[in-house]
């Protein structure tokens, strides 16, 4: 068999599209080795997500709207969110470890590898519990009935864009490490925040705030934005989404890479494979 | 101060002094806390007008919120903590200590939440006040405060139990995460337990999340001396159930660990 780095040939975006298949291969075959424990992660998340669900079934069950969003509203915008957090969990699991891959100097291993760094340490790991988010996220977006069959690529597209851009935020927030040390529980913090105001129907929201979500904390490109492409399909909504994952992806590397050449090795040894 | 309660003090007084010094953490809570609580009085502003009935004022409903958001916020997650602990082997050095290792827990975790709790409180008065433009009559607040800073530890203690599952599970993550849903909805952290369907109302009592979360925050919407002495009983009573319950998972946690070597 050869090795893996044989094998993956090429430097660009498809190279790096095939290094990102097999680093997720290869932690989900990892993963699975513990099939209970597995199997748990996927389960409890399903029913961590039903649970928190309650809170809005009951509220919608006593008003229609809230300024014009309907409980399937709610489902979709739901479902979208969580597919995106599973996604990104599930396929990049390592940015929440990239704080503290930062700070304690262990990006020794993966500059000395022939892949790029970036994408190399976001798939180090896997979170299985992102697999209990993605299907959740599926099944809100089912139940909802605001979704045939023919809008399903339109799905495929709103969660991408949502997962890139949700990526891209803890690439940032993580990133922060190279200049402040020690931020691991303030950046999760923030990520956290973001997921959260992502849950939340956008006219909740007015003036600077508003502004703010749309900018500093782009929960409106993690939830609104592909919640409105699923509900209301058009090109302009569909460009929109696209133009600004890509504007935050794109920031995402260039603060990691600007970052990188500040970092200072741990001088550490260990095996690595 | 007896050496018997001193060792445990210091347990406290250590775990203060460190989570003092860890100020970004605290911090960002603080950030967190104002957001969730701006998002939470612009959602019941305008479930207000939608016309759901409410029992309460809008106003009262965001400062029901912030007290039930500081409790969760200031209890400190124990869970991870064990969970490193055993994951890493600490534990067992840990538990050679000639003290309790629940009770040392306990006592790093009250540390914590003497640290974080009165800034938080603070934050979640200021937020209320400023999203409402009004403020409870000062002796209801001074009746929440304890009763919150009790309900914070028996939450913190909850957390200690979910972390001592670790023993058997390895990852507690995912119980962790259903435990902390069930709270927020038969706790009623985000809304009354009382405006949920029949079957959350009829199962909340039988749970310990109603105590530490519904009923102190409830202060505010129904100043009621009793309601305050009932909850006192009630908290006394769950706070006997979860200790009972610990000493009981511990005991079995460490069979378990010399069963298995370690």
């Amino acid at each position: 068999m050869q090795p893996l780095n044989r094998r993956l040939k090429g430097d660009g975006p498809i190279g790096h599209l095939r290094f990102a298949a097999a680093l997720f291969a290869t932690n989900l075959k990892a993963s699975l080795a513990q099939r209970a424990a597995f199997a748990m992660q996927v389960l409890f998340m399903i029913v961590n997500n039903l649970v928190f669900f309650i809170f809005w079934w009951a509220l919608m069950n006593r008003v229609d709207t809230i300024r014009g969003w309907r409980i399937g509203d709610i489902q979709v915008l739901f479902g979208i969110v969580a597919a995106s957090v599973g996604l990104g969990g599930a396929v990049t699991g390592g940015v929440r470890h990239l704080g503290r891959l930062i700070d304690d100097g262990e990006l020794d291993t993966l500059l000395t590898q022939p892949r790029p760094v970036l994408p190399y340490a976001l798939g180090l790991r896997m979170q299985p519990s992102g697999l209990g988010d993605l299907l959740s996220g599926v099944g809100f977006i089912v139940w909802s009935g605001q979704v045939s069959w023919r809008e399903w690529p339109t799905v495929a597209l709103a969660v991408s864009g949502s997962a890139i851009v949700y990526v891209a935020c803890g690439v940032v927030f993580f990133s922060a490490a190279f200049w402040l040390g020690p931020i691991e529980s303030v950046a999760r913090q923030l990520w956290d925040l973001l997921i959260t105001f992502s849950l939340y129907p956008e006219p909740l929201f007015g003036g600077l705030l508003r502004f703010a979500l749309f900018t500093l904390l782009p929960a409106a490109f993690v939830g609104y934005v592909p919640a409105d492409l699923v509900r209301d399909p058009t090109l302009g909504r569909a460009a929109a989404l696209v133009s600004g994952s890509a504007v935050y992806l794109a920031l995402a590397i260039a603060i990691f890479h600007s970052g990188l050449r500040r970092y200072s090795s741990g001088s550490r040894f260990g095996t690595f494979g | 101060m007896t050496g018997r309660t001193g060792k445990y003090v210091a347990f406290l007084r250590i775990s203060f002094a460190q989570a003092r010094h860890a100020r970004g953490e605290l911090y960002g809570r603080v950030v967190f806390f104002v957001v969730i609580l701006g998002v939470f009085s612009s959602l019941w502003t305008a479930v207000a007008e939608a016309g759901m009935p409410l029992a309460v004022e809008p106003r009262a409903m965001v400062w029901y919120l912030a007290i039930t958001e500081w409790i969760v916020l200031s209890a400190p997650p124990m869970h991870f903590d064990i969970q490193e602990a055993v994951r890493r082997g600490d534990i067992v050095c840990q538990l050679g200590r000639p003290v309790s290792w629940v009770g040392a827990a306990f006592a790093e975790g009250l540390g914590l939440l003497i640290a974080r709790a009165p800034l938080l409180f603070a934050t979640a008065c200021a937020c209320a006040a400023v999203f409402t433009g009004w403020v409870p009559p000062l002796r209801v607040l001074l009746v929440i405060a304890p009763l919150g800073m009790a309900a914070c530890a028996l939450v913190m203690a909850l957390w200690i139990g979910i972390g001592l599952l670790a023993f058997w599970l390895g990852d507690v993550g995912p119980v962790s995460w259903v435990w902390q849903k069930l709270m927020f909805v038969f706790g009623g952290l985000l809304m009354p337990v009382e405006l949920y369907p029949a079957l959350v109302r009829r199962i909340a009592p039988f749970t310990p999340f109603p105590s530490v979360l519904s009923r102190p925050a409830s202060l505010v919407l129904h100043e009621n001396a009793g309601e305050a002495a009932a909850l006192v009983l009630s908290l006394a009573g769950w706070g006997t159930i979860t200790a009972v319950t610990l000493a009981f998972l511990f005991r079995r946690a460490a069979a378990a660990l010399t069963v298995n070597g370690g």
